[in-house]
């Protein structure tokens, strides 16, 4: 998958998986964020799996850009999971007051997969 | 009494210089022994006061400092820039400030991530916020 | 409990003791180098009279019951006795650097590690002392010893600095050695069942313990990859608005790891508090008995306990 910006963006099904490994700054997250819609736009992707295990801090302004592009995702139908969070970035967002509602979250890739193929396999069954 | 072992000062006048000081702060914090969870606190409080001096305060300066008391090391940091400043400081702290939802949230919230916190502004002279962590012993 | 002796070069640097701060600190207790030259020129004197002053020195501390407990036996006391007479000696060579500095701060180091308070070495200090002003008066002049014993007074009191320097350093380093193992002790996390962790809470919770206990839950759940984490606060005495936030905030933090929390142990007391105290857990799975809870947490990963199948005829 081609992307514009540094951080890249695979297929796996019908879902996306994306490894954030750099600073989300400005022109870094703006690229990021077009390159996601494009893809989900590309591939019909209903699901996306975005993949923090390698952000050692994550601020309001990172955590406003993972929300935005998870409701970004989910106006064209995709569902979005943010996985891998580290646990003094958890605890550092939750003593700062910042719940990240709206956010789907796991431990890792394999539980995010999981967690989407089991919604899209609920929505395809009617349940 | 607290003594200051070194400083530094790094300008903020690009967004660049955010991620520089975050760094810098992130270094000294993992040198001097601070645990995952402290290195944290303060690398994200160190990146929301740098933001907002950049964002709101029309750019400025950060001095990173390394203190000890004898025993125990801190990292005081400083952030200060000659913006607009805050008109309702209070409103700011509760972090619900609508317009400045933004600056609101983050500085409020980096209020809970360290020991000590300082913040002085004046409506059109610009604003200074002081930050320190300490070691657990 | 004893442990390898802290490295004095590393005491040193974790003090920040450098070249500045032992000339800013020679300038306070005003040693100068003519107080070293003075006490050089004395070391025959030291020598003469080092064996006499080490044996009043532990006639001092053999003599009280407090202070002979840390010299259980006597090739302790022969030993002792030797560091000591090197001690008095040193005190005559007429250096003061970052070398000697370390020697000293060793002193205080062990002194923190067999267990011996400040007080003991500051009162065996006076007595250094008084041996000194008394032995040099006999055998120096009276202006002589005057200036001797002035100089040898800067450098008891500045060793003594150092050794409650290090001291106080040892001791919180134990101090913070000690409460990283309340910690641990504090919230004992189990493995219920894969993928199912329990903590026990006992105890009250304050900031401070709420803080910790959500480090480490959060460090167990990623490290067993946990999925539910079963909270169990029948063993905290007040559940108040503070604890129930600290529980929500620890609840919010596991969900951003990917980790459901359940709560059990909610007596009937408790749940009466919280209400009338207007506290909303209901966005959290409570429960009042742990074994609802955990048949809550298997059903959450798709399991169930099935009664055992009856033994084939």
């Amino acid at each position: 998958m081609s992307a514009h910006g540094p951080i890249p963006i695979l297929r796996v099904g019908s879902n996306l998986l994306t490894t954030i490994h750099i600073d989300l700054h400005d022109t870094v997250a703006e690229a990021f964020q077009q390159d996601v819609l494009l893809s989900i736009e590309r591939t019909g992707a209903t699901g996306l799996v975005i993949d923090i295990t390698g952000l050692d801090e994550v601020d309001t302004y990172v955590a406003r850009i993972l929300a935005d592009t998870g409701r970004m995702a989910k106006l064209m139908g995709a569902q979005t999971v943010v996985v891998g969070m580290r646990p003094e970035v958890a605890a550092t967002l939750i003593r700062m007051g910042y719940l990240m509602e709206g956010v789907e979250t796991a431990l890792d890739v394999d539980e995010g997969l999981a967690l989407l193929i089991d919604r899209q396999n609920k929505k395809r069954r009617g349940t | 009494m607290v003594e200051i072992v070194q400083s530094w000062e790094l300008p903020i006048a690009r967004e660049e210089d955010i991620v520089f000081v975050r760094r810098k702060a992130r270094a000294l914090a993992q040198e001097r022994g601070f645990d995952a969870f402290a290195t944290a606190a303060l690398t994200t409080a160190a990146s929301e006061l740098a933001r907002n001096v950049w964002v709101h305060g029309g750019g400025g300066k950060a001095i990173i400092e390394e203190l000890t008391d004898g025993y125990r090391t801190g990292i005081r940091l400083t952030f200060a820039d000659e913006g607009p400043g805050i008109a309702d400081v209070d409103r700011v702290m509760q972090g619900g400030f609508s317009t400045a939802r933004s600056l609101g949230l983050g500085v409020s919230g980096t209020r809970r991530l360290v020991e000590e916190f300082d913040l002085q502004t004046q409506p059109g002279k610009g604003t200074k916020v002081i930050i320190c962590k300490w070691t657990r012993f | 409990m004893r442990r390898d002796p802290t490295p004095a070069r590393s005491l040193r640097t974790r003090l920040s003791f450098d070249e500045r701060e032992l000339q800013s600190r020679r300038n306070f207790f005003g040693i100068t180098d003519d107080d070293l030259a003075r006490l050089a020129r004395l070391e025959p004197f030291a020598h003469k009279h080092m064996d006499d002053v080490v044996e009043e020195f532990y006639a001092l501390l053999l003599g009280h019951p407090e202070t002979k407990r840390f010299f259980p036996d006597d090739a302790t006391v022969r030993r002792v006795k030797r560091l000591q007479r090197e001690y008095f000696v040193a005190l005559f060579a007429g250096r003061c650097d970052l070398e000697y500095v370390e020697n000293r701060l060793r002193v205080g180091a062990v002194h923190e590690q067999i267990g011996m308070a400040p007080r003991w070495y500051i009162g065996a200090y006076r007595k250094y002392l008084s041996q000194l002003i008394e032995r040099m008066t006999g055998d120096l002049g009276h202006a002589d010893a005057t200036a001797a014993y002035e100089s040898a007074l800067k450098l008891v009191m500045f060793d003594m600095s150092l050794a409650i320097d290090a001291y106080i350093a040892a001791n919180l380093e134990t101090l913070g050695r000690h409460q990283a193992a309340i910690r641990e002790l504090s919230t004992p996390v189990i493995k219920v069942q894969d993928r199912i962790l329990l903590l026990p809470l006992i105890g009250a919770i304050d900031s401070q313990r709420a803080q910790q206990v959500m480090e480490t839950v959060l460090l167990r759940v990623i490290e067993e990859k946990a999925k539910v984490m079963i909270i169990d606060i029948a063993g905290v005495p007040v559940v108040d608005t503070k604890v129930a936030d600290h529980l929500m905030k620890t609840t919010a933090a596991m969900r951003l790891v990917g980790a459901q929390t359940i709560l059990t142990g909610i007596s009937a007391q408790v749940a009466r508090t919280i209400i009338q105290l207007g506290v909303d857990i209901s966005s959290m799975h409570t429960l009042a008995r742990l074994q609802d809870g955990i048949e809550l947490a298997l059903s959450m990963l798709g399991l169930q306990i099935l009664p055992a199948k009856e033994p084939n005829p």
